[in-house]
Order: structure tokens, then sequence, then C-alpha cells
């Protein structure tokens, strides 16, 4: 007998018995909703946490040294280490102005759009980022970020693109407005600016011309980050001459690997608890359809006979009763992932609506997370319900399958 | 020419004190396309006898051959697939596969080999047994006249070398009682398919080429009609 009639055949027999049916899945679909609803939440907040410190976090490294980087060692750092995909330095200063009567203090952060476009550390929700000629020729041109724009404009939702923001005793026109994820703290005396980085050099920065205050690497996928910045270390000490047992006093090259890996350590953790309870719950689930089957055998002894004696062989029975529970698992499996990612998405609204997240937040802004669908999950779900339904549906089909045929058709 | 050779059969149930002899040394043959009708009271070992033929139950000690062939020389594996494509049981309470239609029943013992329907032979089966418009009816909704046309139509689906018919008119009452054994008998006439039924029935007895009456596991009379 082929997969199909076999599977025809079990769901008929699992139809027969509707009610118990149904009462016997509901061991699996806690189980598997369980599992479901954990693991894409986990997910959900892991996501989150993660595009909070930026897209390409697990590849970025930070650069400095105690004398100020020159452009030419990024450029050398950049030759003389094969991992790194990208670099560019990056620059910061600082300037005063006044509103109305109150004296607002501004740091400026000197990057490019690109740095911006791969860190992702900055949503842009209005206008644009740097084109290449203002970045060639330092344009005064600056993004602003939202806390900015109510400090400076007093109104939060200010129209502000092409306005001018005054640092110091220069203008500087407002060509985009952003989210910050992170650093982006505005009150009433303090904002932040983002400009190319040739014009924070140009007037607010107290570094030389052609110095940067920190480099930002990016290493290729796939190289360990670790690696990447031992060999950062040694090839700027090698450029900049520092003698091997000083570096760590002159060098600082920092990764977020250590950052993510404790955020990824912490959510493992937590999904080997709620692993554990799932677990515990699909145990139980499976000795309900060990239970169930059991009965099921029981009373379908002459069946059993009947087939046996039209020819059906010992695994012929075995086949047909593993079918059916692993038939009734992975029904109880569709429902839990269902189920599991229906309750993930009450929770995901609970918890954003009450902003239990908040804390999670870099600028204390409002986080919002969706539940991680993915179909890995899904696979996993429909990988267990089968696996439940072959352990737990193996002993009770083996006992069919012994049970000898005429023993069975004289059962009345 | 002879289908069916039993030679020496004996079938002992337990062990020790307990032991019960249900068949004790039966011997007999049958030919091709004969019509023979075991009778004897319950208890006697007809049924045991009807396993046996079957290769539903395993022998203690004798042989049974069918076309030559000793049956229980196979490995139980062997011996499914043998009973799938060499016997047709009949039993007294139908044995229908409650979860199943009419179609799906007849058709077990083929799909179980894994073979395709002849649908040529499911017709005509269908009409003969006068199951035209009750294709996909479950069990439950037939009578129990129709209920037995069925597993007689599941038992002739694989044109088996013989059919093996335990008591299949004891739950009918007379006038489907005769409709199935003209059924059977037919089948046995136009097909020249050998038919062994057991019975208690006297009438049905009348109708056979042969009756073999069994008391306490032996042949105790064997009776060839003209």
């Amino acid at each position: 007998m082929n997969v199909r009639d076999l599977l025809r055949e079990a769901l008929r027999a699992l139809e027969a018995n509707r009610g118990r049916t149904l009462l016997t899945v509901l061991g699996i679909v806690i189980g598997i909703a369980a599992v479901i609803a954990m693991t894409s939440l986990i997910g959900g907040v892991q996501q989150t946490l993660l595009s909070g410190l930026g897209l390409n976090a697990a590849r970025m490294v930070q650069i400095g040294t105690s004398s100020p980087l020159r452009e030419t060692d990024i450029e050398k750092l950049g030759k003389l280490v094969g991992s790194i995909e990208f670099i560019e330095g990056t620059l910061s200063g600082f300037g005063e102005t006044n509103v109305d009567d109150r004296q607002i203090s501004i740091s400026v952060t000197g990057t490019s759009a690109h740095m911006l476009e791969m860190t992702g550390q900055v949503k842009l929700t209005e206008g644009r980022l740097f084109n290449a000629q203002e970045e060639a020729s330092g344009a005064r041109v600056a993004i602003i970020e939202r806390g900015g724009v109510k400090t400076y404009f007093s109104k939060p939702d200010a129209d502000v693109i092409g306005k001018q923001v005054k640092v110091g005793n220069e203008s500087y026109t407002i060509v985009g407005v952003a989210d910050a994820a992170s650093g982006g703290v505005g009150n009433d005396s303090y904002m932040n600016l983002i400009m190319p980085v040739k014009t924070v050099a140009r007037g607010l920065s107290w570094l030389p011309q052609g110095s940067f205050d920190q480099a930002i690497a990016f290493v290729r996928e796939g190289v360990d980050v670790e690696t990447a910045v031992s060999d950062i270390k040694g090839a700027l000490a090698k450029t900049q001459r520092v003698p091997e047992d000083e570096i760590d006093d002159y060098i600082w090259v920092y990764s977020m690997k250590a950052q993510i890996d404790s955020l990824k350590s912490f959510t493992m953790a937590f999904q080997l608890i709620t692993g554990a309870v799932a677990g515990i719950s699909l145990l139980v689930g499976g000795i309900g359809i060990m239970n169930m089957m059991l009965t099921n055998v029981t009373e379908r002894i002459r069946e059993i006979g009947v087939r046996r004696a039209l020819g059906a062989r010992g695994r012929d029975i075995t086949r047909q009763f593993l079918m059916e529970s692993i038939a009734i698992c992975v029904l109880g499996g569709i429902i839990g992932t269902v189920m599991g990612y229906l309750v993930a998405w009450g929770i995901a609204i609970v918890v954003t609506n009450m902003g239990l997240l908040q804390s999670l937040s870099a600028n204390g802004g409002s986080v919002t997370f969706a539940p991680a669908f993915s179909f890995v999950t899904v696979a996993l779900a429909v990988g267990i319900s089968v696996a439940i339904g072959v352990l737990f549906g193996f002993y009770p089909a083996r006992r069919a399958a012994r049970l000898d045929p005429v023993e069975c058709l004289r059962y009345q | 020419m002879n289908i069916l050779t039993i030679e020496h059969l004996t079938r002992v149930y337990g062990t020790g004190p307990t032991a019960v002899t249900a068949l004790d040394d039966v011997s007999f043959t049958v030919d091709a396309g004969e019509f023979v009708v075991i009778v004897g009271s319950s208890g006697s070992g007809k049924s045991t006898l009807m396993h046996l033929m079957g290769g539903v139950d395993r022998p203690t000690s004798g042989t049974v051959r069918l076309q030559g062939q000793d049956i229980f020389a196979r490995s139980d594996e062997e011996l499914a697939v043998f009973r799938r494509r060499e016997v047709g049981l009949v039993y007294q309470f139908y044995n229908l596969i409650p979860v199943l239609d009419v179609v799906e029943n007849m058709t077990l013992p083929v799909l179980m080999d894994g073979r395709a329907v002849n649908e040529d032979r499911l017709a005509s089966l269908i009409q003969t047994l006068g199951l035209t418009g009750r294709e996909h009816h479950l069990p439950n909704q037939l009578s129990g006249g129709q209920q037995q046309r069925v597993a007689i139509g599941r038992a002739l689906m694989n044109a088996p070398a013989v059919i093996l018919a335990d008591e299949p008119t004891g739950n009918l009452d007379t006038k489907n009682s005769a409709e199935i054994m003209a059924l059977l008998r037919s089948s046995n006439r136009q097909l020249k398919q050998t038919l062994i039924v057991i019975t208690h029935d006297e009438d049905i007895a009348l109708m056979a080429d042969r009756v073999i009456a069994i008391e306490d596991g032996r042949i105790v009379r064997d009776e060839r009609r003209a």
C-alpha cells in the first residue's frame, strides 16, 4: 500500500474517533505552540536588540590610537589587513550656539553616507544622506536627529529640511532628519548633528587636517572578528612604530562581538529554559498519544486480524498504526504552530504597548518588535511532531503487528 | 487435477496439561474447481482447519500444499503475500474494515500488494454482486447480506486459487443465505473457482460436490456426490 492510501486510511480512522483525537492532540498542540511562541518571541527580541546595535554590528571594528589617526594610516591599514572590507575615518566635533536666549551644546559626528548605511545606526526618516559632491567639498550640510529638531526649533515635528542650523559662527543646511538608534540623546540644551567628515574638519574639530579621531572598519563576511582585531592591532603598531609590549597603551581596537556574544548567550539560556518547558509538555503529549494508540490497537484487534488474514505483513500493520500516530502529531504540530504565532503576536503587541522594552532602547525612544517568523522554526515544529509520532507510536504499532492473527480473529 | 493437498495436519494449542488438540492428523486432497463443504459442530476444529488452509495460522505438524507448493515452507512475509494472492477468505461476521467504503474494502488485498486495481474486474464483480450504486457506502450503511457480498467481492478480487468461507451464511436470514450461496456456487461453476465452505447448515451441504465431516479434530466422513 502506498503512502497516500495509508494516509487516507489513517485520517479516516482518526476522524472516526474525532472527540478522542482532538483531546489527544491537545498535548502536542500545547507543546508545539510553546516551542513556536518562545522561539519566535526570542528571535524577535534578538532581532530588535541586534538592529539597535546596527545592521552589520557583528562585523564592525572600531579603531583608535592615542595619537591622531592620519589618513595615510587608515589607507595602509586597509591594504595591509586583507580581512578588512571597508574602512573609513570618522571625526567628532563640538560647537555651541544660542537660540533665543538658550545656549545649546552641539556635538557633531563627521562621517560619510556610505558609513551611515553600513552601520545602520541612523535611520533617515526625512530628506536624504549626503551626496558625493558634498562629501568631497566639505559642504555645509547636516543631518539632524529627531531629538535635535525639538531642541533647536522648539517643535519636534517642524518641517526643517532646507532650513539652517547654526553651530558657532557658521550656518549649515539641514538635508535630512534621522531617528538615532544610539547616542541620540536630545534635551533642551544639547543635540547631535551628523555632517560629512570634511565639513567637520573645516571648522569644528581641533585635530589637524587629514586626521581622524577614530576609524571604523568592517571585516568581510565569514571572517573571525577576533582574528581581524589582532591583525589590525599588529598592522597599526607597525605603521605607527609602537613597540610590541606597549600596543595596548597606544592602540584600541574594539569589536562588538563581545556584546553580541553576551546577548546571544542570554537568549540561548532563555531558549534552553523554554525548550525544557516545551520538551516536558511534548513528552506528556507523546505519552497521551501512546496511550490513545494502545487503546486504538485493543479496540481494533479484530480489524488487525482481518488485515493479517487478507495478507498484511507485520510491517504493513506497523506502518498503518505509525502513520496514524504521525498524522495525529503532525495535525497537532500544524495547529500548534498557528496557535504559537498567534500567542507570540499577542504578547508582542502587549509588550510593545506597555513599553516593556524601553530599557533596551539606547535613546529611550519606543521600541517595537514583531515575532520572528522563520521557516526553520516551522520545519523544526513539523520535524518534532513527526519524531514524536514515530517515537510514541512505535511501541503500540509494533504491539499491533506482533499480535497473533488467529487470536485477533477469534476476539469478539 | 488436485489443487490442495493436506497431509497429516495437526494443530495443538497451548502446551503441557492444558494443551488442546484442535486438529488431529487430518489428510485429504481437493481437486481444482471442486466445491467442498466441511461440516462439524462447534469446537470440532473446522475453523482451525480453515485458518491453516488459508495460511493464517501455522500447524504443529503436517503440510498444506497449494498447487504443489508447501505453503508453510514460506517465511511469514512470503506467507502474507501468498494470502493476498492465492486465497480468498470469507467470514461469518463479514469482517469489513469499518472506515473503508465498498470499493476500498474490495480492493484492499490488491492495494496491499501494491498493484493497480483491475477496474474491469471490479466493475463486473460489483454488478454480479448487486452492489451497483453502493460503491461508496461504508459497511455500517449496508445490510448484512450486502456486507457479506462485499466480503465475497473482496475474496474474489484477486482471482485466488481457492476460496475459503467460514460459515458465510451463519449470520444471515434464509433469503440472504440462499443468495450468498448462489453467488458462491455460480463463481464455482462459471469461473471454475475452487470453493471450500465450512458450515453446519445441511441445506448448504446438499449443494456441494463433496462433504467432509469433522469431529474432535478428525475426519469422520468424506463423501463425494455423483
